[in-house]
């Protein structure tokens, strides 16, 4: 009997390390992306190639659940002490791939360079409203802003953990070759212009990626993209547009997944040139503007039309708001009433990246109206050079753009699009600048939203700019891939499924 | 001889130095990188910060001078976007770039030489002229058309090759077939009008009159002396297979200097472009020297200039 009990014992015991040691799925994984990502450490460049990679290596202070939700990660509980300052009470037992525990004092220094000038951080805008992190001990950290900021916690969403003692002793660069962070996987190799390979990281605190070894591969272009994931040699791939989907909807064994984003589509309008200048005009423009058939016969896959510059993605997103009228008579009747000054050139700037059969269609349908429009195209540096210039009134006077703060917030979208002392801005209207300012500058989510209500209101009555529709993120996949794509464009694999 | 290659390494370094020169100037003519590097909601402030960074707010006078003193110690410098040494970025793509050249011209010669040799000496019948249609099909497809086609067909239907990628040699094989075809025409009509060039002279004649036999006649006698021509244009076809062959490398997802090319001038990343530029500056003048003195091995009649016979 003792005997017996002792052998079932010992095969438990036998069966249960067998499990311990094969994991239950030992799969291999390819994402193709479009190009290599630029960076590996998250403190560099701001990417989506770079960012699908290195958010899988890196804990972020917090992040979004799929329900857009902000969730607690390496900080497990915050608290307000005063308008300024954040309290976060930092996670234990989270540890670095080298095995080093992961403390405020980790928080503090992260926070710390990506603020400092001298590393040079393209993200610097994101989090210089920050003045000062200090670690109070081990587990508490605590965050100085200058003026109150509303949406410290949304950018905080977007804010990577590294490990001090590692980056102060090989120093950035060779950070950047071969990163360690405490996320669900492990820097692995990097085949400079093919793949980065990352690993399971077997003693991740939350929950472990399905995938043992994960490859991400530089795959330019589209079809080839496709075609790798037909053949099997890819089992998700990223940006595809709607003809791409049409093909792998006939195609067995493979899915498309979808999600709206947090990017909006917008046409930018000059409010300090004629004939832009005037309201009717912007009034005109706007109707002049089929935006459902620029969704519905263009981009087909499963964009919205928005009425604001925001999506439900979004705090600040106003519920029914009053749909913008698609009326070309009336903006025929508008402009042939302006006689010469509707007859004011206007050209549309625009670059490669943009999707031109939608600049093509803003221009046909503008010229439909009796606007004398045009299409002018240049590089994107250029273009960005002339959409930022310090002369506000020689800004294009008209752009297709798509706009993503990665905040899923309003002010991360219209701010730096209507404020007047923006770089982006081609609007100059003290009341939107003080709204604007007043949202911004306090906590009350009340007061924000009711600012925000208010400048929708001046918006409907200004046109300042046009929204038009809510992108959506295209990935193909395999069939035995479970994953629910958020408005927030990332990749998280530990947020993933594998059925054989 | 010796005075041929200091004359020849003389002109190599003004070369050079022209060359590193105009790309210097035309790229900071194009506009400024700072604004494709910083987020959407960078202010003003954050770009001139950026700016400084990279040693952009300086005159350009200033940052010629210290681009010149850079060279002089072998200092490519680092690349804008990513951070890292211009040189180990174009040392990570050089190998595969050479892979896929060398690749391409294997399929070029070994098909394009003998479709030439046949094209040349079977000119009177009707059948070659079909072969010379083909040739003209084959340099007449598009790359990103044929590539795609390549790709679904023995990639997806078949799955005999991986579609996309480098690594084995079964990746190498699509993507070479794609760029070598592109020159494999140019060398087939190299070589037909090469040979049909000596067919018609003496020598030929007068070894037919000796009764030497067709084959003897063109492994002997015609192939060795038409050689020159497919010498100089696969000098040059070395140096284009060399800058990178952009379609190519985007549609087969291939990691060459062609794309790193196309992706630097894209995002403005001069040090990275300034680098590329030297290496393929640099290739074409060794190629162009090499095939000199291949000529002479070839034909011992050719002198180097300067040398006396």
């Amino acid at each position: 009997m003792t005997f017996r009990i002792t052998m079932a014992r010992a095969a438990t015991a036998l069966t249960l390390s067998l499990a311990a040691a094969v994991p239950a799925l030992a799969v291999d994984f390819t994402v193709d992306l479009v190009n290599e990502p630029s960076s590996l450490d998250p403190h560099m460049q701001w990417n989506p190639d770079s960012y699908y990679v290195y958010r899988n290596i890196f804990d972020n202070l917090v992040t979004r659940d799929n329900d857009g939700k902000i969730v607690p990660q390496v900080a497990e509980s915050w608290e307000q002490l005063s308008d300024t300052e954040l309290q976060m009470t930092i996670r234990e037992g989270i540890t670095f791939h080298d095995g080093t525990p992961l403390t405020a004092k980790d928080v503090a220094f992260s926070v710390k360079r990506i603020t400092d000038p001298e590393l040079g951080s393209p993200q610097l805008g994101q989090f210089n409203s920050i003045t000062d992190a200090v670690a109070k001990d081990d587990r508490t950290v605590v965050l100085t802003t200058a003026s109150p900021y509303p949406v410290l916690l949304a950018q905080l969403v977007n804010l990577s953990i590294v490990p001090q003692h590692v980056v102060e002793e090989v120093g950035d660069e060779a950070f950047n070759e071969a990163p360690v962070g405490s996320g669900p996987y492990k820097f692995g190799s990097l085949r400079r212009g093919v793949e980065v390979i990352l690993d399971v990281n077997p003693d991740y605190w939350g929950d472990k990626g399905p995938f043992e070894q994960v490859a991400f591969k530089a795959v330019p272009d589209a079809s080839t993209r496709v075609a790798n994931l037909r053949a099997g040699t890819a089992d998700l791939v990223v940006s595809l547009d709607s003809d791409q989907v049409m093909q792998l909807q006939s195609a067995s064994g493979v899915k498309v997944l979808s999600a709206p984003t947090e990017r909006i589509g917008f046409m930018g309008l000059n409010t300090q040139r004629a004939p832009l200048d005037d309201p009717e005009m912007r009034k005109a423009v706007a109707m002049a503007i089929d935006r459902e058939g620029i969704v519905a016969g263009i981009l087909g896959g499963g964009e919205q039309v928005v009425d604001q510059m925001a999506t439900p993605a979004h705090f600040g997103y106003i519920p029914d708001v009053a749909p913008i009228p698609y009326d070309p008579e009336a903006a025929r009747e508008i402009v042939e009433a302006k006689g010469e000054a509707g007859q004011e050139p206007m050209v549309i700037k625009t670059a490669p990246v943009f999707d031109q059969r939608i600049v093509q269609a803003l221009q046909q349908m503008l010229s439909e109206a009796g606007f004398n429009a045009s299409i002018d195209m240049v590089d994107m540096a250029t273009y960005l050079g002339d959409s930022r210039q310090e002369d506000r009134s020689k800004r294009p006077i008209l752009g297709f753009g798509r706009w993503s703060c990665a905040c899923q917030d309003v002010d991360g979208v219209i701010f730096p699009l209507l404020h007047s002392t923006s770089s982006w801005s081609r609007v100059d209207d003290p009341e939107i600048d003080a709204l604007l300012e007043k949202a911004r500058g306090t906590l009350d989510e009340d007061q924000r939203m009711d600012a925000y209500r208010q400048i929708q209101t001046r918006m409907e009555d200004q046109r300042y700019i046009l929204p038009l529709y809510q992108a959506v993120a295209l990935y193909g996949a395999s069939d035995k891939l479970e994953w629910t794509p958020t408005a927030n464009e990332s990749l998280f694999l530990n947020r993933m499924t594998w059925s054989e | 001889m010796q005075l041929f290659i200091v004359k020849r390494i003389g002109q190599a370094l003004i070369a050079l130095f022209g060359v590193m020169t105009l790309v210097f100037f035309i790229q900071r003519l194009t506009g400024d990188p700072t604004y494709l590097l910083v987020p959407e909601n960078a202010t003003q402030a954050d770009i001139e910060a950026m700016r400084r960074t990279l040693g952009l707010d300086q005159p350009l006078l200033v940052q010629y001078g210290r681009f010149l003193w850079d060279m002089t110690h072998f200092d490519l410098g680092r690349s804008f976007v990513q951070n890292v040494k211009v040189t180990t970025i174009i040392a990570s793509r050089l190998p595969y770039t050479l892979q896929l050249a060398g690749g391409a011209l294997i399929v070029a010669l070994v098909i394009g030489l003998p479709v030439g040799l046949i094209l040349a000496l079977g000119r009177r019948f009707a059948v070659t002229r079909v072969l010379m249609g083909l040739v003209l099909a084959a340099q007449s497809m598009p790359t990103f058309w044929s590539g795609i086609m390549m790709i679904m067909v023995f990639g997806v239907w078949l799955g005999w090759l991986p579609p996309s990628g480098a690594g084995s040699l079964q990746h190498l094989i699509m993507p070479s077939i794609a760029l070598g075809l592109l020159s494999m025409a140019t060398y087939a009509r190299i070589a037909r009008s090469a040979v049909l060039d000596e067919l018609s002279k003496d020598y030929i004649r007068s070894a037919r009159a000796r009764g030497v036999g067709t084959g003897r006649l063109v492994t002997h006698h015609l192939l060795r002396n038409s050689v020159i021509p497919v010498i100089s244009v696969t000098a040059l076809e070395i140096s284009q297979l060399l800058a990178g062959a952009v379609i190519v490398e985007t549609v087969f997802a291939w990691p060459g200097l062609g794309q790193l090319t196309v992706e630097a001038i894209v995002s403005r990343d001069f040090v990275v472009v300034q680098g590329v530029v030297l290496l393929g500056a640099f290739v074409t003048i060794a190629v162009n020297f090499a095939a000199d003195v291949l000529y002479t091995v070839v034909d011992p009649r050719i002198r180097l200039g300067g040398s006396r016979p």
